[in-house]
């Protein structure tokens, strides 16, 4: 028997006229997870949160929630309740009659309703606000009536859809964790829709990275981030450094050849790359570090590259300092260095420097 | 001056103001006192008024001979927004749906009978409706669906139909206004918490639109009350409403004091009757 997932999405397509929004993606989420939809706007995620929620239904594929498919399904008939990017909160009812609406609608009996919307009152922190439009209240006091609104009716999947873009940065940060945390207590499966990936980093248990319809990359945080599957997952997540090279060799080792002729390993590469294509060497800048050139071994070790250059322009951004550095062939990288050398030199503007690091970072991807 | 003007913004508010308050106290509140004052003087023998003060006028308003021309008014206006709303609804709901492109033409579209004149689109009426010679009953006569013309003109039936015809884009016009500003999300959101698209629209959609209705509703009902044109040609001259009654004081029976009571008392009820409708949707919006 296979295993039943919270969520399951078997190569659905979505196609609005011309424009395909969501092109085959598939995904699997778990019971009780965390899950993030990430990617840049119109990338199709939040198509596919409105797919999953039946806003909108797939032009082919299938779409299951706890095993059961959904077809046409109306959303007042799924599972699962939303929380909108704008809130979309009521605006002609209370903060009381807005948590209530979905327990009317199915009709539970009225004391039950009335603890149980005191109860989602208390655990988003505003029970005095039960008499109060939604006008009267700040962003964030809105945001946590959405989150309770829906969280009253106890759905198996909770989809929010960007739910914290609309605060300021402060806000945003300090509800990250009060929505991790919240996550965690109820149990429910999250699934959230966000462009903002240390958001997506600091809160997932499992993000997929998407592009174009199309899912690049399905992990969790520190694998989306030290692993990542394709350019634009590299580029997409955190900063990168892209080298322009050609592939050497990809077995037994992976070796490629750097614009100025200079051979080096890596640690991974992409699938579909053959002998003689050309690519890019991924690393992170935090990865890489700054030697003098008398400092390069005598006989260095065949897992360290040691590439020289010269540096070209510095940024203090305080826990550390972004050295770019200009390869022998024009080529620039950044190399990020923390701030935590005591009494050595800091490198200057024009200084020679060979950058190193380890081929086990270095992934080499498609262009 | 200009220095003083920038120091008190209130001075330049009122600045603004003068010209239109001036134009309202003149040609809005003064008619209005006079028709207040008249109706409370005798007639004079030529039109005009006597300066002597008197109740016969609002007595005679009460008259069953006149009183049921005010009571068939009413019955009229309300049908008629009635009709228009029940007709109205579902265009503005259709017109605030279309795509953001479209919207504005279907808006152009339902102002364009507006172009031409009034009197001129109620005496076409007349050569649809007219009971031997309309183009209905003759067609359907003609084609033997019916051996006798239907009862289509001079009626109550061919006010309505006038006044419904006349009025139905300024109760559409509110109510799209109302729901074009509804968040598409509000639905959605209902939706998404068990409610059936009935649902949605019973707790969502209508009652956000209640202000629209209520200001077509308005819209319709005031000048449907006080129409005269539209009865006066469709009326066949046997169906009369108020409105035809208080132009027949001041232009024909040359009785101005009774043509003012009988506005007075019609201003009264109307204001009543809007009260009692402003409470009455208010709580329809407060129950849903």
């Amino acid at each position: 028997m296979t295993e039943t997932y919270a969520v399951e999405l078997r190569d659905v397509v979505k196609k609005f006229g011309d424009v395909t929004a969501v092109n085959h993606v598939s995904l699997q989420i778990r019971d009780g997870e965390f899950f993030s939809l990430l990617g840049p706007s119109g990338c199709g995620k939040t198509t596919t949160l409105r797919m999953i929620a039946g806003f909108e239904m797939p032009t082919s594929g299938e779409i299951y929630i706890q095993g059961e498919r959904q077809g046409y399904r109306p959303p007042n008939k799924r599972p699962v309740n939303t929380v909108f990017q704008n809130y979309a909160l009521f605006p002609h009812m209370t903060v009381e009659e807005n948590i209530a609406f979905g327990m009317e609608m199915q009709k539970v009996p009225k004391d039950e309703i009335k603890r149980r919307v005191d109860e989602a009152l208390a655990m988003v922190r505003l029970s005095g606000m039960a008499k109060r439009k939604p006008k009267q209240l700040s962003g964030g006091q809105q945001q946590r009536i959405a989150l309770a609104r829906a969280l009253v009716n106890r759905p198996k999947v909770l989809l929010l859809d960007e739910p914290l873009g609309a605060l300021d940065l402060k806000l945003r940060k300090a509800m990250q964790i009060e929505l991790k945390a919240l996550q965690e207590e109820v149990g429910i499966t999250f699934i959230y829709v966000t462009h903002d990936q240390e958001e997506a980093l600091t809160m997932s248990d499992r993000i997929a990275v998407m592009n174009n319809g199309i899912v690049h990359q399905v992990g969790g945080p520190e694998d989306i981030y030290e692993h990542p599957a394709d350019r634009f997952v590299a580029d997409f997540i955190g900063e990168t450094n892209f080298i322009p090279v050609k592939v050497v060799s990809l077995s037994p080792e992976i070796v490629v050849e750097l614009g100025t002729g200079q051979k080096v390993k890596a640690g991974w590469a992409e699938e579909g790359l053959t002998v003689g294509d050309k690519a890019v060497l991924s690393i992170r800048p935090e990865k890489m570090d700054l030697l003098e050139p008398q400092e390069v071994p005598q006989t260095p070790s065949e897992a360290i590259a040691y590439v020289p250059g010269t540096v070209t322009h510095l940024v203090y951004v305080g826990t550390d300092t972004r050295h770019t550095v200009a390869l022998g062939d024009g080529t620039e990288v950044v190399v990020r260095l923390q701030n935590i050398y005591v009494g050595e030199e800091p490198w200057e503007i024009g200084e020679t420097a060979v950058v190193t690091w380890n081929a086990a970072h270095a992934r080499i991807l498609k262009e | 001056m200009a220095e003083r003007l920038r120091r008190h913004p209130e001075l330049q508010a009122w600045l603004v103001l003068a010209l239109p308050t001036l134009f309202l106290l003149v040609f809005f509140m003064a008619p209005l006192v006079i028709v207040f004052v008249y109706s409370f003087l005798e007639r004079g023998k030529y039109g005009g008024v006597e300066w002597v003060f008197t109740l016969d006028n609002i007595r005679r308003v009460f008259d069953p001979l006149y009183f049921k021309t005010f009571l068939r008014s009413f019955y009229i206006a309300i049908v008629t927004t009635i009709v228009t709303l029940i007709l109205g609804y579902p265009l503005a709901y259709f017109i605030a749906k279309s795509p953001p492109s479209r919207r504005n033409a279907l808006v152009f579209a339902l102002m364009i009978p507006f172009w031409t004149n009034f009197l001129i689109r109620t005496y076409a009426w007349l050569t649809l409706l007219r009971t031997h010679t309309g183009l209905i009953n003759v067609t359907l006569m003609n084609w033997g669906i019916i051996s006798h013309p239907l009862p289509l003109y001079g009626n109550d039936f061919a006010i309505i139909l006038g006044l419904v015809y006349g009025w139905l884009p300024v109760m559409v016009l509110p109510i799209y206004a109302a729901l074009e500003r509804l968040d598409e999300s509000l639905l959605e959101a209902a939706r998404d918490l068990y409610a059936s698209s009935y649902k949605a629209f019973r707790k969502v959609t209508w009652p956000l639109s209640i202000p629209g209705v209520v200001a077509g509703s308005m819209l319709v009902f005031i000048p449907s009350l006080g129409a005269f044109v539209t009865p006066a040609i469709l009326g066949g001259g046997k169906t009369l409403m108020i409105g035809n009654i208080i132009s027949n004081q001041f232009l024909g029976a040359h009785d101005w004091p009774f043509g003012s009571a009988l506005s007075m008392v019609m201003m009264i009820a109307m204001l009543i009757a809007t009260l009692i409708y402003f409470r009455w949707t208010k709580k329809s919006e407060l129950m849903s």
